[in-house]
């Protein structure tokens, strides 16, 4: 039987547009990437998370509500637990702003930021699949005898990170601040945490793009899996480790972490201790409370200049570009 | 020659540092089966890299089925297939799928690419084994592969860099037959880069002979063949130095081969004088070989050429 008695067939149809093919590199790398081993894993992890933040946001609801099941549970414990139950329900009923908005910011901020680093770690595995296992296979040869660019392989490849990390960080937050307040016992409190939701979109959506374009440029280091992936980490371990030495020798140095630059632009939007301040001032009674926090965490909790923050991610971005550049070449 | 080129360049130039990979080539190609002969390092990937753009070119123009190269890329790969020389895949991907994703990069929508991409791997003869990684296929099965990504979007000419290599005679045969096909039966033009001359001298009606970048021929092979009419080998059972001294008397150039042949340059287009003179000198050939690897021939006194003007 000859080989090919299975007869060539002519195409004829309309051909689908750039945006489709750079879905496809997108799509094809984010189904990769939840291929590698514990992936689905971590994910379900940062849904997990995700829920958990949901359930804190139900219970800082439930305060509001003088015969909640939650003001009982504590009103069990100590009758004076009760009163003191009751007083703070109603300076909080008084105060939605602060009693939505502002708690909703501030626990924002400290969910966002952990699961953040969640979503840092799990990017290490992932590094791989971005560039590095293209410039192994001389892979880019065959993107760049198709009818994409250099630029739309890029943009797939941004967007896989960049989809990686909506799966792993966007949607989780996003989904919290959906249900918390879905489960609150007022619609209103959509409107008070709408607050939280901007900050948590403009904290996220510019981290991730900053992450996603580093991620990128480590990608392209190397042809090596392995080198990638520990460079990615050993980045971001030491970069972690030179924030307190340089808080006491040299700040600068502490621009080198990219972790530690994420962090200043979360402080930065989440306004954390203009937050706690604004809610001091409005509610005597959570004075008192915030009364215990060390000034070194007030400290640290403030709102930076951005101007370090911003030229070093622009460095660390301009880099990785370069790197890319050089790198994602068909020969 | 039919009015619509498929290729055009004018003085084309390629520079990697201080060496020229391709020196002033200037081409008219028609559509067909292409023929890009020349020994390692020659040019002819090069040559191909530059006309899909995966080399920027140094100066000179080109146009690849009527547009612009370096303007148009997507338009110009959306209808144009590449098979590269080394191994290039995406790894981690069974055949099928990587099949069906290059279609999606060429813009067919994924349920006609991956119906396409079923059709060109039962096409290339690969069966089951296109549900595995391709990471476990062999050579030959790459080389299917590759074949099967470069048409699966139905391009109107197709780049194949050395297509057989690495494949046993058997393997060879049946991707030679397909690559054959793709022009007799359905019209995609191919170009076919190889320093393998008799797998061009089977698959291709138009010849493209480079050395040192410079395109030393471009003909088609039955003129390239017609060129080389005039000699012919003869195969005798001893009695060499007679026919030797045969030839001489008519002042025909002859050289004993290795291989116990006689070569003779009888100057003619056909053999009537030479079996006139066998006639003569009363010796019975037992085979006559005309125009023996005319290809190969033009081949080797093209590079002489080359060599000599370097």
């Amino acid at each position: 039987m000859p080989l090919h008695d299975v007869n060539y067939k002519h195409w004829r149809g309309a051909h689908l547009g750039v945006w489709s093919r750079r879905r496809a590199i997108a799509w094809n790398g984010l189904t990769a990437c939840l291929q590698v081993r514990w992936m689905m894993n971590l994910v379900v992890l940062c849904w997990g998370l995700g829920l958990a933040a949901a359930a804190v946001l139900f219970m800082a609801g439930q305060l509001l509500v003088a015969d909640s099941a939650v003001v009982q549970w504590v009103s069990n414990f100590n009758p004076m637990l009760q009163m003191f139950a009751k007083s703070l329900t109603g300076w909080l009923t008084d105060h939605p702003e602060i009693s939505v908005g502002t708690t909703q910011n501030v626990l924002f901020y400290f969910i966002g930021s952990w699961l953040m680093r969640v979503s840092i770690f799990a990017l290490g595995p992932i590094i791989p699949l971005l560039i590095t296992r293209d410039l192994a296979c001389n892979a880019i040869v065959i993107y760049s005898s198709k009818a994409v660019t250099r630029g739309d392989y890029l943009l797939g490849k941004f967007a896989t990170a960049f989809g990686f990390l909506a799966l792993t960080w966007l949607g989780p937050v996003c989904a919290a601040w959906f249900l918390g307040n879905l489960l609150a016992p007022d619609w209103t409190f959509f409107w008070h945490a709408r607050l939280a939701l901007e900050n948590l979109l403009i904290y996220g959506l510019s981290s991730m793009a900053v992450l996603s374009v580093l991620a990128l440029g480590v990608s392209a280091l190397s042809a090596n899996e392995k080198s990638t992936t520990a460079f990615w980490f050993m980045w971001w371990i030491l970069g972690g480790v030179i924030v307190p030495i340089g808080q006491h020798t040299r700040p600068w140095l502490c621009h080198l972490s990219f972790g530690f630059n994420i962090n200043q632009i979360a402080l930065h939007t989440f306004r954390v201790a203009e937050n706690i301040r604004k809610a001091e001032e409005s509610i005597p009674i959570l004075s008192t409370m915030a009364g215990g926090l060390k000034p070194a965490t007030r400290a640290a909790l403030e709102s930076p200049n951005l101007a370090g923050t911003g030229l070093a991610l622009l460095v660390m971005l301009c880099l990785a570009a370069w790197v890319v550049h050089q790198r994602v070449k068909p020969e | 020659m039919p009015a619509e080129l498929v290729i055009e360049t004018q003085a084309l130039c390629k520079v990697f540092g201080n060496q020229k990979a391709l020196d002033d080539v200037s081409l008219a190609i028609a559509p067909g089966a292409i023929g890009l002969l020349g020994p390692n390092g020659a040019g002819k990937t090069t040559f191909m890299k530059c006309l899909l753009q995966l080399q920027p070119l140094t100066s000179g123009s080109a146009k690849l089925l009527g547009r612009e190269v370096g303007a148009e890329g997507r338009e110009i790969r959306k209808r144009v297939g590449y098979t590269p020389e080394l191994d290039c895949h995406i790894p981690g991907m069974a055949g099928c799928e990587y099949v069906t994703y290059c279609a999606q990069l060429c813009g067919l929508p994924f349920q006609v690419g991956r119906q396409r991409a079923h059709e060109m791997l039962d096409f290339v003869g690969m069966g089951q084994e296109r549900y595995r990684k391709i990471d476990t296929y062999s050579t030959g099965m790459k080389q299917r592969l590759k074949l099967a990504q470069a048409i699966v979007h139905d391009p109107e000419i197709v780049f194949l860099d050395e297509p057989a290599n690495g494949l046993d005679p058997k393997g060879q045969g049946q991707i030679l037959e397909l690559v054959q096909s793709l022009w007799r039966a359905y019209g995609i033009t191919v170009v076919l880069s190889s320093h393998m001359l008799q797998d061009v001298e089977l698959i291709c009606e138009q010849i493209i002979i480079i050395a040192r970048g410079r395109v030393l021929v471009h003909d088609s092979l039955a003129n390239l063949k017609a060129r080389r009419r005039g000699s012919a080998e003869v195969v005798v059972p001893g009695r060499h130095e007679e026919l030797e001294a045969a030839c001489a008397r008519r002042q025909w150039p002859c050289e004993l081969l290795p291989n116990g042949h006689v070569k003779v340059g009888h100057r003619a287009d056909s053999l009537n004088p030479l079996l006139e003179m066998l006639h003569q000198i009363q010796l019975a050939p037992l085979e006559i070989i005309p125009s023996p690897n005319a290809l190969e021939e033009t081949f080797v006194q093209a590079l002489e050429i080359s060599h000599a003007a370097a």
